[in-house]
């Protein structure tokens, strides 16, 4: 009897601190200065909706907003895949008074990432369609959410969270030059891209539903290395053309000084100052 | 099967649901079963290997115990030995000497024509070796009787706590555990709790929190700057550790649950400050038995100076071979014999600067720990470049020549910021629990302590949760 007892107040214990500590982070989470926190926060009203992978970082919201003079709001995130690209911004939309423009980082669509699908365990009580959308692709996960609060703040978005708490995540972005032996090694490596049906069709649900609501769509695809190459991006871009009938703005090739990157697939700092003073001189971002 | 697998938990919960009703041989005969099971479930055709092995040492044992012939007591222990070795080799090796081998005549101006096979390496081959082995010597030198119940011998070679990656339990500390009744008591039942519960903490939350972070520095070292590298080298010292000492943890927490003792394998091992006190410390299991069944029957350190540091280098070599069919588990073992053999040369002199000087004891020490730790981190550096094949001595060197080209070594230049500070903030954890050892007997609350069990339990479950790893990551051990 007195072992029962103590089981049954082990099992009180787990869960009252398991969901007091969920409180806790989740108070944490909404002072953040992180991206998504702001999403969910409704802090994140911008003119320019930027959405993409790690390539996506590389629109340096502090540059854009100082050349433009307007407002961005960034939803890249490393490895994003577009279907959670695609949850995100419609939700931004659904909260925020349209944008004048969503800029997407067509390699988006590259490949799907499961496991940080997960990561958004963190915000899916704020969002239905993260919440469906881990409970479709991350079951156990999902399963495990609902069993444990802790267990929805295990993960790197709510590191990242916690990390921004007291700083804004707007300029990250790497700083530095691509160490010179790799870049030497540049002929060895490559990059095989997958046209993903799945992905891409969220991305022609997400520029429909951008449309519907007035906002402007455009696709671009981002600079890589000088002579690095990524298998199958043409047939990846004749494919997002094709399923949203809007035009891809290629950059692959725009910029050739290897000190503007800081590996094969990411300009740094530098280069993406560069390559958005071409995005705006050329009029696909508003100027 | 691996431990932070969700198939282990129900194994668990049907393995215990009968286990407490059984008893004798009946229990025996579960344990048994249960054991091929869970062995069985990473692949069974090789449950026939260890059945074999199993069977034959039994079977050596009896016949070494028998016989009263010098000489063929010497034949039967030389052919379990080649046995033993025979699968090891043949299992874990053909393809590395082989491989070596045909590189040596191509650089003599030779061609080798043979290829390498395609053989998959059976999981706890290492272990349960070592294991079966150290019955058939301890018989042979008459430090124990044979056992004559196959049930008993087949439970205690394949006992699964400890099949996949130990402890190595030797024969005389096992066997005699199961000639007695092992009834529940809830003392047990808690303290194994207690240390299941904290090996995976260490398992899920540090060693699989740190992995990923010092894997890409071993993926690709030439894309970081040198604090990068060396915080990923810093962090794989504490993945292996956690890794290993957070399996034995839960295979220790097992047995005593079910009312049987394991050594110790790990004691705080980066506290070390010497580097005999560290092999003390490491995988206590492997070094003890390389101690007693290769460092001492060399002569150890009983034949002068160059026999021991001959001796200390063969062991070290071995200890570094029995990890891995690389050369580069080969150099770390290297090293480590390297450093047993300067700390002789070293520790005189090092002792006469503290009594020059004058320091206190906390900086003597301190000292000692940095520099054991430091060189430590060293060979590891061979060691994890040791799991990745033909170019793990580029990798390791290219990690080192990172380090210490002092290229980005600042904070801004760091990645994954956040990884990093989670990272010292778990190792911090470890830290804290493992000096606090000195103080608590963690044990001895968690038995007496109900409320504080109760606190401790609870605590080590949020923190499973909060910075576990669920992704069924297998232990490192496993590969050796």
């Amino acid at each position: 009897m007195k072992q029962l007892l103590w089981f049954l107040l082990l099992l009180g214990t787990l869960l009252a601190g398991d969901r007091a500590g969920g409180y806790v982070l989740q108070q944490q989470v909404a002072q953040s200065q992180f991206r998504y926190a702001r999403l969910y926060g409704g802090e994140a009203a911008a003119d320019i909706l930027l959405v993409g992978n790690s390539r996506g970082l590389i629109f340096y919201e502090p540059y854009i907003e100082e050349k433009s003079g307007l407002k961005t709001f960034n939803l890249s995130y490393n490895g994003l895949p577009m279907d959670a690209a695609r949850a995100l911004a419609e939700d931004y939309l659904d909260r925020y008074p349209a944008p004048r423009l969503m800029l997407i980082e067509l390699t988006t669509c590259d490949r799907t990432n499961d496991a940080l699908l997960s990561g958004f365990l963190t915000f899916s009580g704020q969002s239905a369609r993260l919440d469906a959308l881990i409970r479709e692709k991350s079951i156990e996960n999902w399963r495990a959410g609902q069993l444990s609060a802790l267990y929805r703040y295990n993960n790197e978005l709510f590191q990242r969270a916690l990390f921004h708490r007291n700083k804004t995540d707007k300029d990250w972005l790497l700083d530095r030059a691509i160490d010179p032996a790799l870049a030497a090694k540049v002929l060895e490596n490559n990059y095989p891209l997958e046209v993903h049906p799945y992905l891409l069709e969220q991305l022609r649900a997400l520029v429909a539903y951008a449309q519907g609501k007035g906002v402007a769509v455009k696709l671009v695809i981002s600079p890589y290395y000088p002579q690095f190459t990524v298998t199958h991006l043409d047939d990846l871009k004749a494919e997002a053309t094709r399923l949203t009938g809007l035009p891809v703005y290629d950059y692959r090739d725009a910029l050739s000084d290897p000190a503007s990157f800081g590996d094969f697939m990411h300009l740094n700092k530098t280069g993406a100052m560069v390559y958005l003073d071409q995005l705006i001189g050329d009029g696909v971002l508003p100027f | 099967m691996i431990f932070n697998s969700l198939v282990f938990l129900v194994f668990v919960l049907c393995f215990f649901s009968v286990y407490f009703f059984l008893k004798g041989r009946l229990r025996l005969g579960w344990i048994l079963v249960a054991s091929y099971v869970f062995y069985g479930w990473w692949d069974w055709r090789f449950l026939a290997l260890i059945i074999f092995t199993t069977l034959m040492d039994y079977l050596f044992g009896i016949y070494l115990e028998d016989t009263h012939v010098p000489r063929q007591k010497k034949q039967v222990i030389i052919a379990s030995v080649v046995m033993n070795l025979g699968f090891l080799s043949i299992f874990k090796y053909f393809n590395f000497f082989a491989a070596s081998a045909a590189a040596l005549l191509q650089y003599v101006g030779m061609e080798a024509s043979w290829t390498s096979l395609h053989i998959i390496l059976p999981v706890g081959i290492s272990f349960y070796t070592f294991q079966s082995m150290s019955y058939t010597i301890e018989i042979y030198r008459g430090e124990m009787k044979a056992e004559r119940d196959l049930l008993k011998y087949a439970t205690f070679v394949g006992f699964w706590p400890q099949l996949m990656a130990g402890p190595i339990v030797r024969a005389k500390d096992l066997l005699p555990q199961f000639h007695v009744e092992r009834p529940f008591e809830w003392d047990r039942f808690y303290s194994g709790m207690g240390r299941v519960l904290w090996g995976f903490f260490k398992k899920c939350a540090i060693a699989d929190s740190l992995g990923p972070f010092a894997d890409q520095c071993f993926q690709a070292p030439e894309t970081f700057g040198s604090l990068h590298l060396l915080i990923g080298v810093v962090f794989y010292s504490f993945q292996i550790y956690c890794d290993f000492s957070g399996y034995s943890d839960i295979a220790i927490g097992m047995a005593r649950i079910m009312g049987y003792r394991f050594p110790e394998n790990f004691r705080s091992p980066y506290f070390s400050s010497s580097f005999s006190e560290f092999w003390t410390r490491w995988h206590i299991s492997l070094s003890s038995w390389l101690r007693d069944y290769l460092y001492i029957p060399l002569g150890g350190n009983r034949h002068g100076v160059f026999m021991t540091y001959r001796n200390n280098m063969i062991t070290m070599l071995l200890g570094g071979l029995w990890h891995g069919a690389n050369w580069a588990f080969v150099f770390w073992g290297f090293l480590h014999g390297l450093y047993l053999i300067l700390q002789r040369f070293v520790a005189p002199h090092w002792a006469w600067v503290v009594r020059v000087l004058r320091l206190p004891r906390f900086v003597d020490k301190g000292v000692a720990i940095a520099v054991v730790y430091s060189l430590t981190l060293l060979a590891w550096v061979y060691f994890r470049a040791g799991s990745m094949g033909a170019h793990s001595f580029t990798v390791a060197n290219a990690v080192l020549s990172g380090i210490f080209s002092g290229r980005h070594f600042a904070w801004w230049a760091v990645l994954n910021k956040f990884q990093v500070l989670k990272g010292f903030l778990l190792i911090g954890m470890l830290y804290g629990v493992e000096l606090s050892n000195a103080w608590v007997n963690w044990n001895v609350v968690q038995v007496h302590r109900p409320a504080l069990r109760l606190a401790l339990f609870a605590v080590l479950l949020w923190l499973i949760a909060f910075f576990g790893t669920f992704g069924a990551n297998a232990f490192i051990y496993f590969q050796f």
